[in-house]
């Protein structure tokens, strides 16, 4: 088995900066050899996916600047081979339709091995 | 003096943003349409610094609903709006059509039952990530002029801080800006920013 | 002392005898305490309701929110409030009826407050109390005249409701229907041959008619959650919430008759010489995508293609539950 396959890179996007401490701590825990990469709001994560593509992405929703859906929505239009996951505090029916149209699920905070168990899974599911 | 760093705020703006997200979740499910509530920032200060550009108290009357919660420590809580603001999202939220008189009467009920969602919302969340439970008074509700609301908060010589949350409510379109404060003994915060320094360890 | 007092008191009587009433449910929402005032306004006695789940005691759903509240309480021991102006009626509890009188479900408030069994079990208190007598449904649902200023909202030849007033009320009578899913009808009414009646007796006489018209429409009114507004020309429209449409169907043909009864002549308007109106009803509890005034409409236009001076009753869904009450 090449390296290559097993090793992922993940872009993590949120303004909390606890939160990203959380999210990757809670996957190098598990992965330890992924590559973690962090943007504090959505335009942020645009130029980074241009710049590095990622194979996986958490996506909080309230951020300073255009909203997690939106930036999800604009990177998966250009990218849509990232797997992007919603994870945010925001868990109203409407942000749970937006994720699932965008073919990405919503994950309710907080980050907990629960939280990124589900997050981790849908990753790991096959297109 | 302050015990609080960066992070310590960031980690309590991130609990109360999960509460916000939970009573935007129950209150939605009363009003049927989409709420937003987001908790832009999170202050710790001593009460004698407190004043009304803290709170962004300007003139007018303000809406407080009360809890007392007790367990690893001990808080009252104090959400607050201005009155006309209370009021009107109280009769966004009935949906129904009434004059502002007859809206007051259901006004106390209505506005400790908001409280109660969006205070049991952050205390639950505070539960959930620092791991221990909270047991809470039920809720009260009084009108209070801003000098009235500031004189109280600065006469509880045992809670000498206040942690003081700036909540943004967005209800079918309208929307409010209001705070939670928590009043705080010097122990209380201890043992708040010693929870909060328990669970960032747990990252390092 | 203290307790020498108190056990000359079987506290069992004292939850009985309450003007409130009292539920207590264990971990899981078992039913362990339910005293006679819930007996009273539920019509199910405690033994039927003891040891079962609370959202099955009830032939009837408890709303969705009272139940998030008492898993909340559950999960996290915090107390929760349920006010009547937000909920209305999370249980169904019922006033007692006088005689022949339809049961009217309870307006209540409702408190939710963690206690510890003996067995060290976290169990909930539900209290409930009576918010029906302290606040009379008319004022609840009263017309927002008082919002809106009175001038800007009326109008003018008619002294009823303008069409202003009546597209703010129709949007939140509507809201308001279907987010406490209760059915709301709509009365669309339009004077037959009014045209014809202008052309033939001058417009002042026309507009005589009108006022007439209004007066009569609006006298039929009694509940004050009801409106008559004048929606153009010769058009009215009537909102009125909480009918089953068998009423809405008696009422349609209450106006009709009371306009009739005028007995104004119109020696252009056939077979019955007379002014009238036609009347079209729809009746349902609102969805996303429903429109009650087209409905409405629609009933009107067939109330005029068969011959005018009738009422036609449309369901806004077919297979509402309400029609089988």
């Amino acid at each position: 088995m090449s390296a290559d396959s097993s090793i992922k890179k993940l872009l993590i996007v949120d303004d909390s900066k606890v939160s990203r401490m959380l999210i990757r701590t809670h996957i190098l825990a598990q992965y330890p050899e992924w590559i973690i990469s962090e943007a504090i709001c959505g335009e942020e994560a645009i130029a980074l996916v241009d710049n590095d593509l990622p194979d996986y992405c958490t996506m909080d929703i309230n951020m300073p600047g255009i909203s997690g859906t939106d930036a999800a929505e604009k990177i998966l239009s250009k990218h849509p081979s990232i797997k992007i996951v919603i994870f945010s505090a925001n868990i109203q029916e409407t942000h749970q339709v937006r994720a699932r149209s965008l073919g990405s699920i919503l994950v309710a905070k907080p980050v907990t091995e629960k939280s990124i168990a589900l997050t981790l899974s849908h990753f790991k599911e096959s297109k | 003096m302050n015990h609080l760093s960066d992070l310590h705020l960031d980690a309590l703006t991130e609990v109360f943003s999960i509460g916000a997200g939970r009573a935007a979740l129950s209150l939605s499910e009363i009003v049927g349409d989409e709420v937003r509530i987001s908790v832009p920032s999170v202050q710790v200060v001593n009460t004698e610094e407190i004043n009304s550009a803290t709170l962004s108290l300007n003139s007018g009357r303000f809406g407080a609903v009360n809890q007392h919660f007790s367990g690893p420590f001990n808080a009252e809580a104090v959400l607050l709006f201005t009155e006309d603001q209370a009021l009107k999202i109280v009769s966004d939220m009935m949906g129904s059509q009434m004059s502002l008189d007859e809206l007051a009467e259901f006004e106390h009920e209505a506005m400790c039952e908001l409280g109660n969602i969006i205070l049991n919302a952050c205390l639950s969340a505070m539960a959930d990530v620092f791991n221990f439970t909270l047991e809470s008074s039920l809720p009260d509700y009084a009108v209070a002029s801003a000098d009235e609301i500031l004189h109280r908060l600065k006469k509880g010589a045992n809670q000498p801080y206040v942690m003081v949350l700036h909540i943004d409510l967005t209800i079918e379109k309208r929307h409010t800006a209001g705070n939670l404060v928590f009043l705080l003994s010097s122990a209380s915060l201890t043992n708040l920013v010693a929870h909060v320094d328990q669970f960032l360890g747990k990252l390092s | 002392m203290n307790e020498i007092s108190a056990k000359r008191f079987d506290t069992e009587d004292i939850s009985n005898a309450l003007n409130l009433g009292l539920i207590v449910v264990d971990a899981v929402g078992k039913v362990l305490l339910w005293n006679n005032w819930v007996s009273r306004h539920s019509g199910i006695q405690e033994a039927d309701a003891l040891n079962q789940q609370l959202e099955n005691v009830f032939p009837e759903a408890v709303s969705p929110a009272f139940l998030t509240a008492l898993k909340n309480t559950l999960a996290y021991r915090l107390p929760v409030v349920l006010s009547t102006a937000l909920h209305r009626t999370p249980l169904p509890l019922y006033n007692a009826s006088g005689v022949n009188q339809q049961q009217t479900r309870m307006y209540q408030s409702i408190s939710i407050t963690p206690i510890q069994s003996h067995l060290n079990e976290s169990c909930c208190l539900i209290q409930v109390t009576d918010s029906s007598t302290s606040i009379k449904r008319e004022k609840i649902l009263r017309s927002h005249s008082e919002i809106l200023k009175k001038e800007a909202t009326t109008d003018s030849l008619t002294d009823i409701c303008n069409r202003r007033f009546f597209d703010a009320h129709y949007e939140i009578a509507v809201a308001d229907a279907k987010r406490q899913k209760h059915p709301i009808s709509i009365f669309m009414v339009d004077i037959d041959f009014f045209k014809s009646y202008n052309d033939y007796y001058g417009h002042i006489a026309g507009d005589n008619v009108i006022k007439q018209v209004a007066a009569t429409l609006k006298s039929q009114l009694s509940r004050a959650t009801d409106i008559v507004a004048r929606y153009g020309g010769e058009e009215f429209v009537l909102v009125m919430p909480h009918l089953p449409q068998k009423v809405a169907e008696q009422f349609a043909e209450k106006l009709r008759s009371a306009v009739f009864n005028l007995a104004i002549p119109h020696i252009k308007a056939r077979p019955f010489d007379q002014i009238s109106i036609s009347v079209g009803v729809c009746t349902g509890i609102p969805e996303n995508d429903s429109n009650l005034l087209n409905k409405a409409d629609a009933a009107l236009y067939q109330a005029k293609l068969k011959g005018r001076n009738q009422c036609i009753s449309l369901p806004l869904c077919e297979a509402e539950e309400y029609l089988q009450q």
